[in-house]
């Protein structure tokens, strides 16, 4: 078992989800240590409950699990698309849940500052690096952009609930949400310059 | 495609990617996209934004249990497809397929002499006992031991990534799937355990997919035959 546990955790994501297609659990359980964490945070994030959270991330990862194959790597990173299931998961749950309020603020002063000694390998110094450079990215933002994009990615509501949530016409909800993602691309277009 | 027709859907495109579209708008918008190279183009520029924001979250530490909770429910569901693969098809029917037949009678003849060949005389009163041939490049060898044995392989010739050895038995007529797959290390040797060779008539192992199957699915590797 520890063999196989040590060629698993050589593989990269793509090549791990076609072990994960044929159930193989280390496979499996080696997805899971590398994204479970940002999962979980993403899962709390929305749900704002641990309990929840935790119930979500479960149930998500185990529909990977049990449809390993839908992965397309034509259409991203395994990361990206594991997280994609996670939040459409907690957004589900928080439709279910009536009369949940999401949060309204990205919480930037405070991303990543809990993680385990144990995870701060170099792939996590990176990962934390990135990622601040992301938060510099979204910080950017006026509020206004901001707001709907949060509205709408991590409290799961459409443009037109946001029109009348801020009353504001559809037409101006969109506009914001587009330029809000054409600014942190361009934010993270210069990074990468 | 014209202009003002990009145009129109254009400015969903953010609000798709964010999952904020209607219910309703969402066929129509995806059929555009389908037909739409300009959208399409806009979409993988605008996607490594929208993959930004799960990554800026607050990190929670995951509790534990979430992971032993969610190893124990995947490793009962290999559990259940295993014991689901089990009871296999009847080992007259299997040996019904014409090339599958003639390769497995060959293979017990071959099994038979190889035990008259190779036994080591052993098994009385539970002792361990041992059956031990040739065959083609792979030496084989049955060591039984109580109720259970382990079967010994030497000369494996290493596996494709996406393949395993599914060891069978055939017992009162029936083929059962060896629950263990097992793979052979790099010196070629591979071994898995039997723990009932109870009326156990003959012993093969094929190569299958990784997860093993509910049947034989190729020729058998080797086949042994065992004496009662």
């Amino acid at each position: 078992m520890a063999v196989r546990r040590e060629k698993a955790e050589r593989l990269a994501d793509e090549e791990l989800m076609p072990l994960v297609g044929r159930k193989d659990p280390e496979a499996f359980a080696v997805l899971y240590d590398r994204h479970g964490g940002a999962a979980y945070s993403l899962s709390y994030r929305i749900v704002g409950d641990r309990a929840a959270a935790e119930e979500v991330t479960q149930e998500a990862f185990i529909s990977v699990w049990r449809s390993g194959a839908r992965f397309d790597a034509a259409r991203g990173s395994v990361r990206s698309w594991l997280l994609s299931v996670v939040r459409n998961r907690a957004i589900d749950f928080l439709r279910s849940r009536a009369g949940k309020a999401p949060k309204l603020t990205f919480d930037d002063d405070s991303v990543l500052e809990q993680r385990p000694a144990e995870e701060r390998t170099d792939e996590e110094a990176l990962r934390r690096e990135t990622a601040a450079e992301l938060r510099g990215a979204i910080g950017k933002l006026p509020g206004e952009q901001s707001k709907v994009i949060e509205l709408a990615y991590f409290g799961g509501f459409s443009h037109s609930e946001i029109s009348r949530i801020l009353g504001l016409p559809m037409g101006t909800v969109k506009g914001r949400m587009r330029l809000g993602l054409e600014k942190i691309r361009g934010e993270l277009a210069e990074g990468l310059a | 495609m014209n202009v003002s027709d990009h145009k129109r859907w254009s400015e969903d495109l953010a609000a798709y990617m964010l999952g904020a579209l209607d219910a309703d708008e969402v066929a129509g918008f995806e059929r555009h996209l389908e037909g739409c190279e300009r959208c399409q183009e806009e979409m993988r520029w605008l996607e490594p934004a929208v993959a930004t924001l799960p990554e800026v979250v607050e990190r929670q530490e995951a509790p534990p249990q979430l992971r032993e909770t969610l190893m124990a429910e995947v490793r009962e569901d290999v559990r259940e497809a295993e014991s689901r693969a089990a009871p296999a098809r009847s080992w007259r029917q299997w040996l019904l397929k014409p090339a599958m037949g003639l390769a497995v009678v060959a293979l017990l003849v071959a099994g038979v002499v190889g035990y008259e060949v190779g036994k080591d005389g052993g098994g009385e009163g539970g002792a361990p006992s041992t059956i031990e041939r040739q065959e083609g490049p792979l030496t084989v060898k049955m060591v039984s031991e109580g109720d259970g044995g382990t079967l010994h392989l030497s000369g494996v010739e290493q596996l494709p990534p996406d393949k395993v050895l599914e060891a069978w038995v055939e017992r009162e007529g029936e083929v059962e799937a060896v629950p263990a797959l097992f793979v052979p290390d790099r010196n070629g040797q591979a071994e898995t355990r039997i723990t009932d060779m109870s009326g156990v008539a003959t012993v093969m192992v094929t190569e299958e997919p990784r997860g093993g199957s509910d049947q034989p699915t190729g020729e058998p590797i080797m086949t042994m035959s065992v004496p009662q």
